[in-house]
Protein backbone atom coordinates (compact mmCIF):
# COMPACT_ATOMS: atom_id res chain seq x y z
CA UNK A 1 0.00 0.00 0.00
CA UNK A 2 3.11 2.48 0.83
CA UNK A 3 6.15 3.13 -0.10
CA UNK A 4 8.80 5.62 1.59
CA UNK A 5 12.33 6.43 0.05
CA UNK A 6 14.30 9.16 1.84
CA UNK A 7 11.69 11.04 3.45
CA UNK A 8 12.65 14.21 5.27
CA UNK A 9 9.54 16.37 5.57
CA UNK A 10 8.93 19.05 8.69
CA UNK A 11 9.99 16.73 11.38
CA UNK A 12 9.18 13.71 9.83
CA UNK A 13 12.55 11.50 8.82
CA UNK A 14 11.41 7.90 7.33
CA UNK A 15 14.41 6.61 5.45
CA UNK A 16 12.56 3.41 3.98
CA UNK A 17 9.34 1.88 4.73
CA UNK A 18 7.20 -0.74 2.53
CA UNK A 19 3.61 -1.47 3.91
CA UNK A 20 0.84 -3.79 2.19
CA UNK A 21 -2.78 -4.73 3.44
CA UNK A 22 -5.85 -3.74 2.60
CA UNK A 23 -6.59 -2.36 6.11
CA UNK A 24 -3.33 -0.21 7.74
CA UNK A 25 -3.22 1.40 10.71
CA UNK A 26 -1.28 4.37 12.21
CA UNK A 27 -0.85 4.73 15.40
CA UNK A 28 1.51 7.02 17.78
CA UNK A 29 1.59 9.44 20.41
CA UNK A 30 0.49 13.04 20.00
CA UNK A 31 3.03 15.04 18.05
CA UNK A 32 4.62 12.17 16.08
CA UNK A 33 3.60 13.27 12.90
CA UNK A 34 1.12 11.40 12.14
CA UNK A 35 -1.06 13.81 10.59
CA UNK A 36 1.86 14.89 8.80
CA UNK A 37 2.55 11.93 7.32
CA UNK A 38 -0.83 11.18 6.22
CA UNK A 39 -0.96 14.84 4.51
CA UNK A 40 1.56 13.50 2.33
CA UNK A 41 0.27 10.41 1.63
CA UNK A 42 -3.28 12.30 0.17
CA UNK A 43 -1.23 13.96 -1.59
CA UNK A 44 -2.33 17.21 0.01
CA UNK A 45 1.46 18.43 1.22
CA UNK A 46 4.91 18.35 -1.09
CA UNK A 47 7.29 16.14 -0.06
CA UNK A 48 10.63 18.36 0.52
CA UNK A 49 13.14 15.33 0.20
CA UNK A 50 12.25 12.09 -0.99
CA UNK A 51 9.83 9.85 -2.58
CA UNK A 52 6.28 8.17 -1.32
CA UNK A 53 3.99 6.11 -3.64
CA UNK A 54 0.51 4.96 -2.28
CA UNK A 55 -1.11 1.88 -4.28
CA UNK A 56 2.39 1.85 -6.45
CA UNK A 57 1.90 5.48 -7.47
CA UNK A 58 2.27 9.09 -6.64
CA UNK A 59 -0.13 10.33 -4.20
CA UNK A 60 -1.36 12.67 -6.70
CA UNK A 61 -2.36 10.47 -9.16
CA UNK A 62 -4.82 8.50 -6.65
CA UNK A 63 -8.04 9.38 -6.18
CA UNK A 64 -8.03 10.01 -1.97
CA UNK A 65 -10.84 9.68 -0.14
CA UNK A 66 -10.04 12.23 2.69
CA UNK A 67 -11.30 12.57 6.03
CA UNK A 68 -9.37 15.33 8.97
CA UNK A 69 -8.46 15.66 12.19
CA UNK A 70 -10.79 18.92 11.99
CA UNK A 71 -14.35 17.80 10.15
CA UNK A 72 -15.63 20.98 11.49
CA UNK A 73 -13.58 23.08 9.71
CA UNK A 74 -13.56 20.90 6.34
CA UNK A 75 -17.36 21.69 5.69
CA UNK A 76 -17.70 23.72 2.45
CA UNK A 77 -21.88 23.72 1.99
CA UNK A 78 -24.51 24.60 3.91
CA UNK A 79 -26.91 21.82 3.70
CA UNK A 80 -25.73 18.08 4.17
CA UNK A 81 -26.91 16.73 0.76
CA UNK A 82 -24.59 19.27 -0.93
CA UNK A 83 -21.25 18.38 1.26
CA UNK A 84 -21.91 14.63 0.75
CA UNK A 85 -22.54 15.44 -2.90
CA UNK A 86 -19.54 17.33 -3.24
CA UNK A 87 -16.85 15.14 -4.76
CA UNK A 88 -19.37 14.26 -7.09
CA UNK A 89 -20.45 17.74 -8.28
CA UNK A 90 -16.58 18.76 -8.57
CA UNK A 91 -15.90 15.94 -11.21
CA UNK A 92 -19.31 16.72 -12.98
CA UNK A 93 -20.93 14.00 -12.14
CA UNK A 94 -24.87 14.23 -13.56
CA UNK A 95 -26.96 15.43 -10.99
CA UNK A 96 -29.76 12.53 -11.21
CA UNK A 97 -26.79 9.97 -10.83
CA UNK A 98 -25.60 12.00 -7.79
CA UNK A 99 -28.06 12.35 -5.95
CA UNK A 100 -28.64 8.56 -6.17
CA UNK A 101 -25.09 8.05 -5.06
CA UNK A 102 -25.66 10.32 -2.14
CA UNK A 103 -28.44 9.10 -0.71
CA UNK A 104 -27.18 5.59 -1.67
CA UNK A 105 -24.20 6.12 0.62
CA UNK A 106 -25.82 7.87 3.55
CA UNK A 107 -28.06 5.43 3.80
CA UNK A 108 -26.01 2.69 3.67
CA UNK A 109 -24.63 4.38 6.54
CA UNK A 110 -28.35 4.28 8.55
CA UNK A 111 -28.40 7.89 8.52
CA UNK A 112 -30.43 9.41 5.10
CA UNK A 113 -32.20 11.61 8.20
CA UNK A 114 -29.27 13.72 8.19
CA UNK A 115 -29.71 14.58 4.52
CA UNK A 116 -32.14 17.39 5.17
CA UNK A 117 -29.98 19.00 7.76
CA UNK A 118 -27.51 22.28 7.52
CA UNK A 119 -24.47 21.07 8.21
CA UNK A 120 -24.29 24.15 10.91
CA UNK A 121 -27.12 22.43 12.64
CA UNK A 122 -25.21 18.91 13.35
CA UNK A 123 -23.05 17.88 16.26
CA UNK A 124 -19.87 17.31 16.02
CA UNK A 125 -19.87 13.24 15.67
CA UNK A 126 -22.24 13.56 12.73
CA UNK A 127 -19.80 16.03 10.80
CA UNK A 128 -17.40 13.35 11.20
CA UNK A 129 -20.41 11.02 9.51
CA UNK A 130 -20.84 13.52 6.94
CA UNK A 131 -17.17 13.74 6.41
CA UNK A 132 -16.89 10.04 5.58
CA UNK A 133 -19.82 9.67 3.18
CA UNK A 134 -18.57 12.72 1.37
CA UNK A 135 -14.72 10.87 1.33
CA UNK A 136 -16.48 7.29 0.37
CA UNK A 137 -19.61 8.71 -2.02
CA UNK A 138 -17.12 8.89 -5.17
CA UNK A 139 -15.31 5.44 -4.42
CA UNK A 140 -12.07 6.49 -3.78
CA UNK A 141 -9.22 4.32 -4.58
CA UNK A 142 -7.88 4.73 -1.46
CA UNK A 143 -9.59 6.06 1.99
CA UNK A 144 -7.06 8.29 4.72
CA UNK A 145 -8.79 8.81 7.64
CA UNK A 146 -7.21 10.76 10.57
CA UNK A 147 -8.80 9.82 13.86
CA UNK A 148 -12.73 9.85 12.56
CA UNK A 149 -13.42 7.43 15.21
CA UNK A 150 -12.13 9.54 18.39
CA UNK A 151 -15.48 11.54 17.04
CA UNK A 152 -17.51 8.95 16.88
CA UNK A 153 -19.55 6.86 19.65
CA UNK A 154 -18.81 2.83 19.53
CA UNK A 155 -22.05 1.68 17.29
CA UNK A 156 -21.20 4.47 14.50
CA UNK A 157 -17.75 3.50 13.99
CA UNK A 158 -18.65 -0.20 14.21
CA UNK A 159 -21.40 1.08 11.21
CA UNK A 160 -18.49 2.40 9.12
CA UNK A 161 -16.14 -0.26 9.21
CA UNK A 162 -18.69 -2.19 7.96
CA UNK A 163 -19.15 0.22 4.98
CA UNK A 164 -15.40 0.11 4.82
CA UNK A 165 -15.35 -3.23 4.27
CA UNK A 166 -17.70 -4.29 1.79
CA UNK A 167 -16.78 -1.21 -0.34
CA UNK A 168 -13.51 -3.36 -0.31
CA UNK A 169 -11.42 -0.14 -0.55
CA UNK A 170 -8.09 -0.17 1.02
CA UNK A 171 -8.03 2.29 4.08
CA UNK A 172 -4.83 4.09 5.72
CA UNK A 173 -6.31 4.91 9.15
CA UNK A 174 -4.86 6.63 12.23
CA UNK A 175 -6.53 5.79 15.72
CA UNK A 176 -5.66 6.26 19.21
CA UNK A 177 -8.26 3.76 19.67
CA UNK A 178 -5.53 0.46 19.80
CA UNK A 179 -8.60 -2.26 19.75
CA UNK A 180 -9.48 -0.59 16.64
CA UNK A 181 -5.51 -0.84 15.43
CA UNK A 182 -5.49 -4.47 16.45
CA UNK A 183 -7.95 -5.63 13.45
CA UNK A 184 -5.90 -4.12 10.66
CA UNK A 185 -3.52 -6.25 8.32
CA UNK A 186 -0.42 -3.64 9.56
CA UNK A 187 0.19 -1.69 11.81
CA UNK A 188 2.64 1.32 12.07
CA UNK A 189 4.04 2.80 14.93
CA UNK A 190 5.32 6.16 14.63
CA UNK A 191 7.19 8.25 17.47
CA UNK A 192 8.98 11.58 17.23
CA UNK A 193 9.03 11.61 13.78
CA UNK A 194 10.31 8.35 13.30
CA UNK A 195 8.77 4.61 12.17
CA UNK A 196 9.45 2.69 15.47
CA UNK A 197 7.58 -0.35 14.32
CA UNK A 198 6.21 -1.47 11.30
CA UNK A 199 4.31 -4.85 10.74
CA UNK A 200 1.12 -7.24 11.55
CA UNK A 201 -0.61 -6.55 14.76
CA UNK A 202 1.07 -8.70 17.41
CA UNK A 203 4.54 -8.24 16.09
CA UNK A 204 4.07 -4.35 16.65
CA UNK A 205 2.03 -4.73 20.08
CA UNK A 206 4.10 -7.37 21.29
CA UNK A 207 6.93 -4.75 23.02
CA UNK A 208 4.19 -2.43 23.57
CA UNK A 209 2.67 -4.31 25.97
CA UNK A 210 4.14 -2.10 29.84
CA UNK A 211 2.46 0.63 28.17
CA UNK A 212 -0.97 1.81 27.50
CA UNK A 213 -0.54 1.72 23.74
CA UNK A 214 -1.69 -2.03 23.61
CA UNK A 215 -4.94 -3.07 22.41
CA UNK A 216 -7.22 -3.83 26.14
CA UNK A 217 -9.31 -6.78 24.77
CA UNK A 218 -5.80 -8.25 24.52
CA UNK A 219 -4.92 -7.14 27.90
CA UNK A 220 -8.02 -8.57 29.05
CA UNK A 221 -7.78 -12.24 27.36
CA UNK A 222 -4.30 -12.58 29.55
CA UNK B 1 -23.33 21.49 46.01
CA UNK B 2 -26.00 19.86 43.91
CA UNK B 3 -26.48 20.32 40.12
CA UNK B 4 -30.70 20.00 39.17
CA UNK B 5 -32.16 19.00 35.76
CA UNK B 6 -35.72 19.04 34.87
CA UNK B 7 -35.85 20.67 31.43
CA UNK B 8 -36.18 20.06 27.66
CA UNK B 9 -34.79 20.89 24.93
CA UNK B 10 -36.51 21.13 21.42
CA UNK B 11 -35.51 21.86 17.93
CA UNK B 12 -36.83 20.75 14.66
CA UNK B 13 -36.79 17.24 15.15
CA UNK B 14 -34.48 16.69 17.91
CA UNK B 15 -35.52 17.03 21.90
CA UNK B 16 -33.60 15.97 25.07
CA UNK B 17 -35.63 15.89 27.97
CA UNK B 18 -33.08 15.98 31.38
CA UNK B 19 -33.95 14.99 35.10
CA UNK B 20 -31.27 13.98 36.78
CA UNK B 21 -29.51 15.42 39.96
CA UNK B 22 -26.22 15.16 40.42
CA UNK B 23 -23.87 15.94 43.82
CA UNK B 24 -20.58 16.02 43.91
CA UNK B 25 -18.67 13.58 42.07
CA UNK B 26 -17.55 12.43 38.86
CA UNK B 27 -20.53 11.88 36.36
CA UNK B 28 -20.18 9.75 32.92
CA UNK B 29 -22.86 10.86 30.64
CA UNK B 30 -22.40 8.49 27.38
CA UNK B 31 -25.30 8.57 24.28
CA UNK B 32 -24.41 8.29 20.31
CA UNK B 33 -23.49 10.98 18.03
CA UNK B 34 -26.37 13.47 17.59
CA UNK B 35 -27.97 11.99 21.04
CA UNK B 36 -27.55 15.57 22.93
CA UNK B 37 -24.92 15.04 25.00
CA UNK B 38 -23.46 18.33 24.23
CA UNK B 39 -26.63 20.26 24.69
CA UNK B 40 -26.86 19.07 28.03
CA UNK B 41 -23.53 20.57 28.38
CA UNK B 42 -24.74 23.73 27.16
CA UNK B 43 -27.60 23.91 29.06
CA UNK B 44 -25.23 23.15 32.40
CA UNK B 45 -23.18 26.22 31.19
CA UNK B 46 -26.16 28.74 31.02
CA UNK B 47 -25.39 28.83 27.15
CA UNK B 48 -28.64 27.53 25.81
CA UNK B 49 -32.05 27.92 26.44
CA UNK B 50 -34.49 25.32 27.45
CA UNK B 51 -38.11 24.76 28.86
CA UNK B 52 -38.56 24.19 32.48
CA UNK B 53 -35.66 24.20 34.98
CA UNK B 54 -31.72 24.23 35.79
CA UNK B 55 -30.60 25.28 39.48
CA UNK B 56 -27.18 24.41 40.66
CA UNK B 57 -27.21 25.22 44.35
CA UNK B 58 -24.06 26.19 46.10
CA UNK B 59 -22.35 26.68 42.74
CA UNK B 60 -20.19 29.88 42.10
CA UNK B 61 -18.23 28.75 39.05
CA UNK B 62 -19.34 26.51 35.89
CA UNK B 63 -16.92 26.10 33.28
CA UNK B 64 -17.37 24.31 29.98
CA UNK B 65 -14.40 22.67 27.66
CA UNK B 66 -15.71 22.36 24.68
CA UNK B 67 -15.68 19.21 22.12
CA UNK B 68 -13.59 21.30 19.61
CA UNK B 69 -10.80 23.56 21.41
CA UNK B 70 -10.58 25.59 18.50
CA UNK B 71 -13.88 27.37 19.73
CA UNK B 72 -12.16 28.39 22.80
CA UNK B 73 -9.75 30.43 20.95
CA UNK B 74 -9.69 33.90 21.60
CA UNK B 75 -5.59 35.22 21.44
CA UNK B 76 -3.20 35.03 19.05
CA UNK B 77 -0.34 33.51 20.93
CA UNK B 78 -0.34 30.58 23.51
CA UNK B 79 0.66 33.02 26.21
CA UNK B 80 -2.26 35.32 25.39
CA UNK B 81 -5.15 32.66 25.39
CA UNK B 82 -3.58 31.45 28.61
CA UNK B 83 -3.99 35.02 30.38
CA UNK B 84 -7.15 35.07 28.74
CA UNK B 85 -8.56 32.63 31.30
CA UNK B 86 -6.63 34.94 34.18
CA UNK B 87 -4.01 32.49 34.47
CA UNK B 88 -0.18 32.49 34.28
CA UNK B 89 1.58 30.50 31.36
CA UNK B 90 4.59 29.72 34.29
CA UNK B 91 1.96 27.51 35.91
CA UNK B 92 -0.12 26.28 33.23
CA UNK B 93 2.53 25.31 30.14
CA UNK B 94 3.84 22.58 32.45
CA UNK B 95 0.80 20.74 32.57
CA UNK B 96 0.05 21.24 29.02
CA UNK B 97 3.45 19.62 27.99
CA UNK B 98 3.70 22.79 26.09
CA UNK B 99 6.93 25.05 28.33
CA UNK B 100 8.92 27.64 26.34
CA UNK B 101 5.68 27.05 23.07
CA UNK B 102 3.89 30.50 24.26
CA UNK B 103 4.56 32.18 21.56
CA UNK B 104 3.27 30.24 19.19
CA UNK B 105 -0.16 30.63 16.99
CA UNK B 106 -3.02 28.82 18.84
CA UNK B 107 -4.04 27.84 15.16
CA UNK B 108 -0.81 26.38 14.39
CA UNK B 109 -1.23 23.81 17.09
CA UNK B 110 -2.70 20.78 16.37
CA UNK B 111 -6.04 19.55 17.43
CA UNK B 112 -4.69 17.23 20.48
CA UNK B 113 -2.29 20.35 21.40
CA UNK B 114 -5.20 22.35 21.32
CA UNK B 115 -7.12 20.38 23.83
CA UNK B 116 -4.15 19.39 26.16
CA UNK B 117 -3.81 23.35 26.57
CA UNK B 118 -7.58 23.80 26.97
CA UNK B 119 -7.89 21.00 30.03
CA UNK B 120 -4.88 22.40 31.32
CA UNK B 121 -6.40 25.92 31.51
CA UNK B 122 -10.09 24.94 33.22
CA UNK B 123 -8.46 21.95 35.52
CA UNK B 124 -6.26 24.90 36.80
CA UNK B 125 -9.56 27.46 37.37
CA UNK B 126 -10.51 24.47 39.62
CA UNK B 127 -14.54 25.41 39.07
CA UNK B 128 -17.33 24.05 41.17
CA UNK B 129 -19.08 22.47 38.34
CA UNK B 130 -16.72 21.29 35.29
CA UNK B 131 -18.28 20.23 32.46
CA UNK B 132 -16.15 18.02 29.94
CA UNK B 133 -17.22 17.91 26.65
CA UNK B 134 -15.70 14.93 24.77
CA UNK B 135 -12.71 15.65 26.70
CA UNK B 136 -10.68 12.46 25.40
CA UNK B 137 -10.90 12.89 21.82
CA UNK B 138 -7.80 13.27 19.99
CA UNK B 139 -5.21 12.84 22.66
CA UNK B 140 -3.21 9.78 23.33
CA UNK B 141 -3.61 7.23 25.65
CA UNK B 142 -0.54 8.78 28.05
CA UNK B 143 -1.91 11.93 27.75
CA UNK B 144 -5.65 10.49 28.22
CA UNK B 145 -4.31 8.56 31.33
CA UNK B 146 -3.27 11.92 32.59
CA UNK B 147 -6.74 13.70 32.46
CA UNK B 148 -8.36 11.15 33.88
CA UNK B 149 -6.27 11.39 36.79
CA UNK B 150 -7.07 15.16 36.97
CA UNK B 151 -10.80 14.54 37.04
CA UNK B 152 -10.76 11.71 39.76
CA UNK B 153 -8.68 14.14 42.05
CA UNK B 154 -11.98 16.74 41.49
CA UNK B 155 -14.17 14.61 43.77
CA UNK B 156 -15.15 17.20 46.25
CA UNK B 157 -16.50 19.28 42.98
CA UNK B 158 -19.37 18.53 40.69
CA UNK B 159 -17.32 16.76 37.22
CA UNK B 160 -19.70 15.72 34.01
CA UNK B 161 -17.92 13.79 32.00
CA UNK B 162 -19.85 13.52 28.30
CA UNK B 163 -17.46 10.94 26.39
CA UNK B 164 -17.90 7.68 24.44
CA UNK B 165 -14.54 7.35 24.66
CA UNK B 166 -13.77 3.32 24.29
CA UNK B 167 -9.64 2.60 25.97
CA UNK B 168 -8.93 4.96 28.75
CA UNK B 169 -12.16 5.98 31.62
CA UNK B 170 -11.35 7.68 35.02
CA UNK B 171 -12.99 5.97 38.03
CA UNK B 172 -16.99 7.55 37.95
CA UNK B 173 -19.40 7.87 40.55
CA UNK B 174 -22.53 7.71 38.77
CA UNK B 175 -23.70 6.65 34.70
CA UNK B 176 -26.15 8.12 32.71
CA UNK B 177 -26.80 7.84 29.18
CA UNK B 178 -29.07 9.53 26.73
CA UNK B 179 -31.09 7.55 24.09
CA UNK B 180 -34.04 8.40 22.44
CA UNK B 181 -34.00 11.89 23.44
CA UNK B 182 -34.01 11.01 27.14
CA UNK B 183 -31.63 11.02 29.56
CA UNK B 184 -31.43 7.86 31.29
CA UNK B 185 -29.46 7.75 34.80
CA UNK B 186 -28.03 3.70 35.40
CA UNK B 187 -27.34 5.60 38.56
CA UNK B 188 -24.44 5.26 41.09
CA UNK B 189 -21.65 2.55 40.74
CA UNK B 190 -20.76 0.28 41.45
CA UNK B 191 -24.48 -1.22 40.61
CA UNK B 192 -24.56 1.14 37.57
CA UNK B 193 -21.64 -0.49 35.94
CA UNK B 194 -24.17 -3.61 35.11
CA UNK B 195 -26.97 -1.25 34.36
CA UNK B 196 -24.99 0.67 31.51
CA UNK B 197 -26.34 0.35 27.75
CA UNK B 198 -23.14 0.99 26.33
CA UNK B 199 -20.21 -0.10 27.88
CA UNK B 200 -16.90 -0.10 26.03
CA UNK B 201 -15.55 -3.14 24.21
CA UNK B 202 -13.44 -4.48 27.69
CA UNK B 203 -15.89 -3.58 29.72
CA UNK B 204 -18.77 -5.32 26.99
CA UNK B 205 -16.33 -8.49 27.17
CA UNK B 206 -16.01 -8.53 31.25
CA UNK B 207 -19.59 -8.65 31.92
CA UNK B 208 -20.33 -11.27 28.90
CA UNK B 209 -18.30 -13.26 30.89
CA UNK B 210 -19.65 -13.19 33.94
CA UNK B 211 -17.38 -10.62 35.74
CA UNK B 212 -18.67 -7.72 37.88
CA UNK B 213 -16.23 -4.68 37.45
CA UNK B 214 -16.34 -2.29 40.59
CA UNK B 215 -16.00 0.48 37.99
CA UNK B 216 -15.20 1.13 34.23
CA UNK B 217 -11.34 1.54 34.05
CA UNK B 218 -9.87 -1.63 32.55
CA UNK B 219 -8.12 -1.91 35.50
CA UNK B 220 -11.44 -2.77 37.26
CA UNK B 221 -11.94 -5.31 34.27
CA UNK B 222 -9.18 -7.14 34.75
CA UNK B 223 -9.52 -7.44 38.55
CA UNK B 224 -12.75 -8.77 38.35
CA UNK B 225 -11.99 -11.18 35.42
CA UNK B 226 -8.73 -12.28 37.69
CA UNK B 227 -11.58 -13.19 40.39
CA UNK B 228 -13.65 -15.18 38.69
CA UNK B 229 -10.49 -16.95 37.40
CA UNK B 230 -9.24 -17.64 40.70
Amino acid sequence: MISVRGMIHHLIDIPRLDVSGQRVALIGPNGAGKTTFLEVLAGMDRLREGSVSILEKHPGDVKVGWVGEFPDRTMLFSRVCDEVASSLRFTKVEMKEADRMVLETMAMLGRPDLLTRYTSSLSGGEKALVAFAAAIVNSPDILILDEVDSHLDEATVRMIADTIHRSGIPTLFCTQDMDRAATADNVIFMKGGKVEAVGPPAEVFAPLRDGCFYPSLWRLSQ
Amino acid sequence: MRADLDFIVEREEFSLRCEASYAEGIHLVSGIIGSGKSTMALVMASLLKCEGSYSAKGVQRTILSMQFPEYHITSSSVDDEVRSWGLDPADVLPHAGMEGRGELDPFKLSRGQLKRLNLACVFALDPDILLLDEPFSSLDCMVKTRICKAIESRRNKITMVFSHERSVLPRVDSISHIAEGRLVCHGATPDAVSEWSSPPPYLRKALENGARPRNITLQDSMEALCTIRD
